[in-house]
């Protein structure tokens, strides 16, 4: 059952799976929240435990097929067909985060206020997507992968880069207002950015290539980097990896507040 | 003079804008070669490619989108064409957009004729994936049980670019071009685990460079393309050994150009700003004491 299906196989286990999955989220849908809750929690730490116990347990040499050097325990050869269920299940939130947009942007249609075209503009735009998306795919003449094409690389990917760059406007304008040498640490910070600055740069090294190495804007650039930045960092790392792990257990537990349908 | 002073100090943001506009946009019409330092970081990451042998396979992350196409696809070109010209396979691999596998795909599309290379046979696009952390860990044990496909629907096990490829100890390098901390998923479950036989560099945007240092100070990572200055060392350095006429021709030489501009026009605002505050402080200082 964990191993890759084909083939008539394929569909009847998907068709299986589906309808397993509809009739165990109607039975959730069925039982009290508190119970629900129990049935999520024991599910999360079961899911959980395999990784841990995968990771902690002994390892002894298990050559494969693959790799003749290869160790392990009893548990990794199932690292494979688990790990298939994590795109499986995110597919599902994609589902409902879609699901979601849907109910949003209709009430908003339905209401017709002043933001109604934006929602006009979602619908407009998903279904062009979704649509020429899958005609590119089934059918893949020149015509729906010039329409993709339009679609994904003219609208997209230049939306996106123009959204992206406009920050650089904004960077320049609040640099300009903020870099003041008003005290020490605000001169500190100020003579600091500008050797990064200048050091990311052709013209800092044509600047200073006649002085001596030690002066050379790169050097102090790369010592900046490498020596100060790099121990404030992994301070900030080693804080928030400790933070993420105390989270991540908290929520493998069932120990954090506002998860599994309770009050926050 | 009060009044010019102050006026340097708050020059109205549309103004700004405009300068910004022009700086970026006029190195593009009148090309300009500036001197570039090869940087030990962009070195390092040069040599690990340099140093593989012939043939060796690659693992290349193509974490980025269009959002920050004006540093990775620079990033990405360079490597790509230093991996096709020391004839090297390699495998373009997604987890962070989906724009990544297309925009890593078109990159390699344009320079393969340069090179004789073809898809399939010396590279391959395993496309874009989901839930890094999982897949990776599948990955490392059985590549072709892994990817089964390629991004056009192709089985991966029966193409040429990947003989030989069962898992992560067949894999020498693994480059991950991106601006997120996606790399370090890559070092926590491939890069750290396979040491040994493994490798890893990376091209990051600059602003996320510095995170990086830690990891290149660990040896962890060998080696580390910072934003579009690290594009353009890489190429720099490429160009010395394999095509000197490329930074003539090349539009990495241009976006680095453009990059300098925008910057040098940041530093002339600030210092303008600052120094016009300062005189004004002392402006008001001797009015104040001659009452």
């Amino acid at each position: 059952m964990l191993m890759p299906k084909h083939g008539f196989s394929w569909f009847a286990f998907s068709a299986g799976a589906l309808l397993l999955s509809g009739i165990l989220l109607a039975l959730m849908q069925l039982i009290p929240v508190s119970a629900r809750r129990y049935v999520i929690r024991f599910l999360t730490f079961l899911a959980g435990l395999y990784y841990v116990l995968e990771f902690f347990l002994p390892v002894h040499s298990m050559p494969t097929k693959n790799d003749p050097h290869a160790v392990g325990n009893f548990l990794t050869p199932f690292l494979l067909p688990i790990g298939n269920y994590s795109p499986v299940i995110i597919a599902f939130t994609i589902g409902l985060g879609v699901v979601n947009l849907f109910q949003v942007h209709s009430r908003r249609l339905i209401r017709r206020d002043s933001e109604t075209l934006f929602s006009v503009a979602f619908f407009v735009s998903f279904f062009a997507m979704l649509i020429i998306g899958l005609l590119d795919k089934a059918h893949p003449n020149s015509i729906n992968k010039n329409l993709y094409h339009l679609l994904f690389d003219g609208f997209l990917q230049s939306l996106d880069a123009t959204v992206f760059s406009i920050i650089a406007f904004y960077i320049v304008s609040a640099a300009y207002r903020a870099f003041r040498v008003k005290s020490i640490e605000a001169t500190l910070l100020l003579v600091t950015a500008m050797i990064v600055m200048l050091g990311q740069i052709p013209v800092g090294t044509f600047l200073t290539h006649t002085l001596p190495e030690p002066f050379h804007v790169e050097v102090i650039r790369g010592w900046i980097l490498r020596q100060a930045n790099s121990a404030a960092l992994r301070a900030i790392a080693f804080g928030l990896s400790i933070g993420g792990l105390a989270i991540s257990l908290r929520i493998w537990l069932g120990l954090e507040r506002g998860s599994y349908f309770e009050e926050s | 003079m009060m009044r010019i002073l102050r006026m340097m100090q708050t020059i109205d943001a549309r103004y700004l804008y405009a300068l910004l506009m022009l700086s970026v946009a006029l190195p593009f019409f009148i090309p300009f070669q500036l001197p570039v330092v090869v940087t030990p970081e962009t070195e390092a990451l040069y040599d690990a490619v340099e140093n593989l042998p012939a043939n060796s396979f690659v693992l290349v992350g193509i974490d980025w989108n269009a959002g920050s196409r004006g540093e990775n696809r620079p990033q990405t070109t360079v490597i790509l064409r230093h991996l096709m010209a020391r004839h090297l396979r390699f495998a373009l691999l997604d987890f962070s957009d989906p724009q990544g596998a297309t925009l890593g795909e078109e990159i390699a599309h344009e320079l393969q004729g340069q090179y004789g290379y073809q898809e399939g046979r010396d590279w391959v696009n395993f496309g874009y994936q989901v839930d890094m952390v999982n897949w990776l860990k599948s990955f490392v044990l059985n590549v072709p049980g892994q990817v089964q496909t390629d991004s056009s629907g192709k089985p991966v096990a029966s193409l040429p670019v990947m003989q030989g490829i069962r898992t992560a100890r067949n894999i020498p390098l693994v480059i991950d071009i991106t601006p997120t901390g996606s790399y370090q998923t890559y070092i926590q479950f491939m890069a750290g685990p396979y040491r040994n036989s493994m490798k890893m560099g990376v091209a990051l945007t600059a602003v996320m460079a510095p995170d990086a240092y830690n990891y290149l100070d660990s040896h962890q990572i060998v080696g580390l393309l910072a934003g579009l200055t690290g594009a353009a060392e890489y190429q720099s350095r490429f160009a010395q050994e394999y095509d000197k006429g490329l930074l003539l021709r090349s539009r990495v030489t241009r976006y680095s150009n453009s990059s300098s501009s925008a910057h040098i026009l940041i530093i002339c605002l600030i210092l303008m700003g600052n120094i016009a505050m300062i005189l004004e402080r002392r402006q008001r200082a001797r009015l104040h004491a001659k009452g």
